[in-house]
């Protein structure tokens, strides 16, 4: 697994390593009980706190999405993290905002707007 | 033993009507990497004279590893890695400098020594007034690193030191020193290695300290957001500037997002933009020549 932080970006470099291990949870890169980079060494090579990468370490651990074995690293977990569904709701509310401000500013009508989203989620249905 | 590897109370420094150092409080927790930031003359290296001994406080005071600087100056030295003035013995070459320094510090390691000389590339056999201002910076880290102290105070370690460099440099902070739970604090005003490296920071402009806080705190905190319609009033705490041209207002934010994006909403306002802010463009907006009178902003 690559990790790249972008510090000047303006996002919490924890939440990037966050992000960057569950793209590559997703893609398969890493898969089920695989290891992790211990803490030291991946910051070591991002020249980033150690600190931070504990941080994110910790939130993924929390999330479900790894474990940590006393004394032995940290693993890739099984299933899925289960969210709860304000969870789901908080996150997933930026974006249907921003959907909302770039139609309205386009004029495009409400039922359109509607419209637009079912579509995508029928598409993603579709796939297998 | 205190959580803080270095503590200041009021610290104040004057040179006659110039206070260059106005009332600071400085907490840098054990372990952490403290990036200490403000431009030219804001009084960073003021600060760490004080804390090395080399300068009294004309008010206020330091504590380096629960010592008081002024009067503990053996205990602080003893365990403390301090590279401020970039000046050593002239007629002496590096390898002579490195045994020189040695008896002073009894957790002297001479196996880094010879590491960190390779991993900088330091010209061990030139006298130090021969060595190019790069050089001679590097030298004097070398030295600081080799006392293998608890705590590394580094006054503008990166300035004049090549690309290359400056990432060694910081791979063995990170790597050595962070690693091992021993504490850094760091002037600059290359807020890029900050940012990558630090996990506190804080911001001096014109002797005051402007703003202390865990850099991810600051990154979620801070936003820059783009409004259009109706104004909500711009005074309000968490508002750091608000400017309004062709019907487009820009907030720059340092706290409650969420509720401020509420507010707006409810007086009819479209949100065209919440960006996230990166340290410079912070630094700039704390520092920045257009905003003097910013209050004193702390978040724990």
């Amino acid at each position: 697994m690559i990790v790249r932080v972008h510090p000047a970006s303006g996002v919490p470099i924890y939440l990037q390593i966050e992000s960057q291990v569950k793209h590559a949870i997703a893609a398969q890169a890493i898969r089920q009980d695989d290891p992790l980079p211990p803490v030291r060494k991946l910051a070591a090579e991002l020249r980033v706190n150690p600190n931070t990468v504990a941080r994110a370490y910790q939130n993924l651990e929390r999330d479900g999405v790894i474990r940590t074995v006393q004394g032995g690293g940290c693993y890739v977990n099984g299933q899925a993290p289960r969210l709860l569904k304000p969870e789901k709701i908080r996150r997933l509310k930026p974006l249907a905002t921003q959907l909302a401000v770039e139609s309205r500013q386009l004029l495009l009508p409400r039922e359109d707007t509607l419209r637009l989203l079912e579509e995508s989620l029928n598409e993603l249905e579709k796939q297998p | 033993m205190s959580d803080l590897a270095i503590e200041t109370h009021a610290l104040s420094k004057r040179f006659g009507d110039l206070a260059a150092l106005d009332r600071v409080n400085i907490h840098v927790e054990r372990g952490s990497i403290y990036g200490f930031l403000g431009r030219n003359g804001a009084g960073k290296t003021t600060a760490i004279r004080i804390m090395a001994g080399l300068s009294p406080a004309t008010g206020g005071s330091a504590r380096v590893l629960g010592f008081e600087a002024g009067r503990d100056s053996i205990e602080i030295l003893e365990r403390t890695g301090f590279v401020i003035d970039k000046m050593l013995l002239p007629y002496m070459t590096g390898r002579e400098l490195l045994r020189f320094n040695k008896g002073f510090f009894p957790a002297w390691s001479d196996a880094q020594a010879r590491r960190y000389a390779d991993a900088l590339e330091i010209p061990m056999d030139r006298k130090f007034r021969k060595l190019s201002h790069g050089s001679k910076t590097k030298l004097c880290l070398l030295l600081a690193l080799a006392q293998n102290p608890e705590l590394l105070i580094l006054d503008e370690p990166t300035s004049g030191l090549d690309p290359v460099i400056t990432d060694q440099l910081l791979r063995v902070l990170v790597e050595d020193f962070a690693n091992d739970g021993r504490t850094i604090f760091m002037s600059s005003h290359h807020l890029s290695e900050v940012e990558k490296i630090a996990d506190w920071v804080g911001i001096l402009d014109h002797g005051r300290l402007l703003l202390e806080a865990r850099l991810d705190d600051i990154r979620s905190a801070y936003r820059r957001i783009r409004v259009t319609g109706e104004r909500v009033p711009s005074k309000s705490p968490e508002i750091l500037t608000a400017s309004s041209s062709e019907g487009i207002t820009e907030y720059v934010l340092c706290a409650g997002e969420e509720k401020f994006l509420a507010d707006l909403r409810n007086n009819g306002a479209t949100i065209l933009e919440v960006l996230p802010m990166n340290l410079s463009e912070i630094f700039i907006e704390l520092v920045g020549k257009e905003n003097h009178n910013v209050p004193v902003e702390t978040m724990a």
